[in-house]
């Protein structure tokens, strides 16, 4: 379980988090979504003791991630971004390094690179590996610990399709045994019916709550018109428009009429 | 059972990081270069030196400079080749600190089995064995002060150029700038009056320190020859335990140092 309350983060004067509070209870996939900017990414760091924050109170499985920071690190395992490893060591040694950091049976390595896939990579420097198949590896990574809680930052920006379906199937799964399930995305129109709860997260505080089973609906781009988001729409797609134009097709759904998977002006 | 609040977590994890180091540096080309070089200086030494005491200090040199260099480079190479790991790393339920410790011991084992290499063919060929036994204790010792060195400036620096730089700003230092300082200093006759001072500034740099020692031990040259002032009497009777002592808590200091700036690392 996942407990944040009225958690701050400031950079320089800059506040990133203004007080940010939710709950993610195990046994769900709870989705936070916003903007660019909007602090995601850095609640996740504070939750996976990468940030410590200026005021609040964040709590993993009743660990606080200041106090009790290995504590909470021991029943969480998170996966970034952009995944990186030491490019010189293979997939499998990578994997037993961390099997060996948490404590794992190292026989639960092969069992990981099985399920996503990496099996015949198994023994190729992670270096020489492409951005998807680092993600994979990350994945594995995730899973390798068992731990209860799972924390994925945009988690399948590399992957193709059919690994992104495979990835929520496999949360679903992780949600389903009880364990409770974090992820931050943009790519909201992917997470429709997947997500158990979604929390719209704006200017680092929890905006209001979604319906997690009609999630393209719930967005325009008026809506999250941050002026973060007003300036990346003059050469990027804004974050509605940008969900829309997710490929749908992926999950079986009919595509939108064109006027509503339309990019702005200069993306296309 | 719940494998993320496994018992066993502690042991493995620094067992995991000696054996990463270790796998990562006998892949390294970098530590490949170093035994080679190792090897070469070890035969060169026996070739062309004319006795056995000429060998012992061809090997000190070699230690001086290049053993001292390349253990500095190989702290910070070791410190920023996986930074963009860290987040990876640092969400694991590992204390940040142990990460230095796991790197600093497994580069330790490994340059005290690559120093073999520089040290053996000498030993084989029949030179002196007890100095030159102590000379690659005393090498070692050496080697740790500037692996913590490296792995500091490492862990300290913003990125690999300005981890080189600053490691190799202090790497120059120790060699020459201390030794400059205290010449161009040792002419106000203010300084010149307090020649302990010169003496304590030489005592605790870890080179100066090694360097003394190991020409006295190689000269057999007796403590009463420099016997100018009592500071300098007591270090000389007392060399090798002195730099034993200084090179370890140079070794502990900057260890220290590098733990508590990943303690304080965010992303």
């Amino acid at each position: 379980m996942i407990a944040i309350d009225r958690l701050t983060k400031s950079y320089a004067q800059q506040a990133v988090l203004r007080g940010i509070s939710f709950r993610a209870d195990p046994s769900a996939i709870t989705l936070l979504v916003g903007p660019n900017g909007a602090g995601k990414s850095t609640t996740l760091k504070v939750l996976a003791g990468l940030i410590r924050p200026n005021d609040g109170l964040a709590r993993v499985n009743g660990f606080d991630v200041v106090v009790d920071r290995i504590k909470a690190q021991r029943t969480l395992a998170y996966l970034p971004q952009s995944p990186s490893f030491h490019p010189l060591l293979t997939c499998l040694e990578v994997l037993r390094f961390y099997a060996g950091l948490r404590g794992v049976m190292k026989a639960r390595c092969e069992a990981m690179l099985e399920l996503t896939g990496l099996t015949d990579v198994a023994r190729v420097r992670t270096g020489k590996l492409s951005g998807g198949m680092r993600q994979r590896l990350g994945l594995a990574l995730l899973l390798l610990a068992d731990a209860p809680v799972l924390l994925l930052d945009e988690p399948g920006l590399s992957l193709d399709p059919a690994w992104r379906k495979r990835l929520q199937k496999t949360l679903h799964f992780e949600a389903q045994r009880g364990k409770t399930v974090l992820v931050t995305t943009h790519l909201i129109a992917e997470w429709n019916n997947v997500a158990d709860r979604c929390l719209l997260c704006r200017d680092g505080a929890i905006e209001r709550e979604l319906d997690p089973t009609d999630l393209p609906h719930n967005f325009d781009a008026p809506a999250l018109g941050s002026a973060r988001v007003s300036r990346v729409g003059e050469g990027v797609p804004a974050f509605a428009d940008f969900s829309r134009a997710m490929p749908k097709a992926c999950f079986g759904e009919t595509p939108k009429p064109a006027r509503e998977t339309r990019a702005l002006p200069g993306t296309q | 059972m719940n494998l993320a609040t496994s018992p066993l977590i502690e042991t493995n994890a620094l067992r995991a990081l000696l054996a990463r180091e270790f796998r990562a540096a006998l892949i390294n080309r970098y530590f490949q270069v170093f035994c080679a070089l190792s090897l070469l200086g070890g035969f060169t030494a026996i070739l062309f030196s004319e006795d056995q005491n000429a060998t012992g200090f061809f090997v000190l040199q070699i230690a001086l400079y290049f053993v001292s260099l390349f253990a500095l480079l190989a702290g910070v190479s070791s410190a920023q080749g996986e930074r963009e790991e860290w987040q990876l790393l640092f969400s694991q339920p590992v204390p940040r600190p142990a990460y230095v410790v796991g790197k600093f011991l497994s580069l330790f084992s490994i340059f005290g089995a690559v120093l073999l290499l520089l040290f053996l063919p000498a030993l084989i060929t029949g030179s002196a064995a007890p100095t030159l036994a102590l000379l690659y204790a005393q090498t070692l010792l050496l080697a740790a002060a500037f692996l913590s060195l490296g792995l500091a400036a490492g862990f300290l620096a913003h990125d690999r150029a300005q981890a080189l730089i600053i490691g190799v700003s202090a790497w120059l230092f120790l060699l020459v700038g201390v030794d400059l300082l205290a010449l161009f200093a040792a002419r106000w006759p203010m300084f010149q009056n307090v020649t302990d001072l010169w003496v304590a500034v030489l005592m605790l740099n870890p080179l100066d320190a090694f360097r003394i020692e190991a020409l006295f031990a190689l000269q057999q040259i007796p403590a009463e020859a420099a016997n100018k002032t009592p500071l300098a009497a007591w270090w000389i009777e007392h060399a090798a335990a002195w730099f034993t002592l200084i090179s370890i808590f140079w070794s502990a200091a900057l260890i220290a140092i590098a733990g508590q700036r990943l303690n304080r690392w965010e992303e």
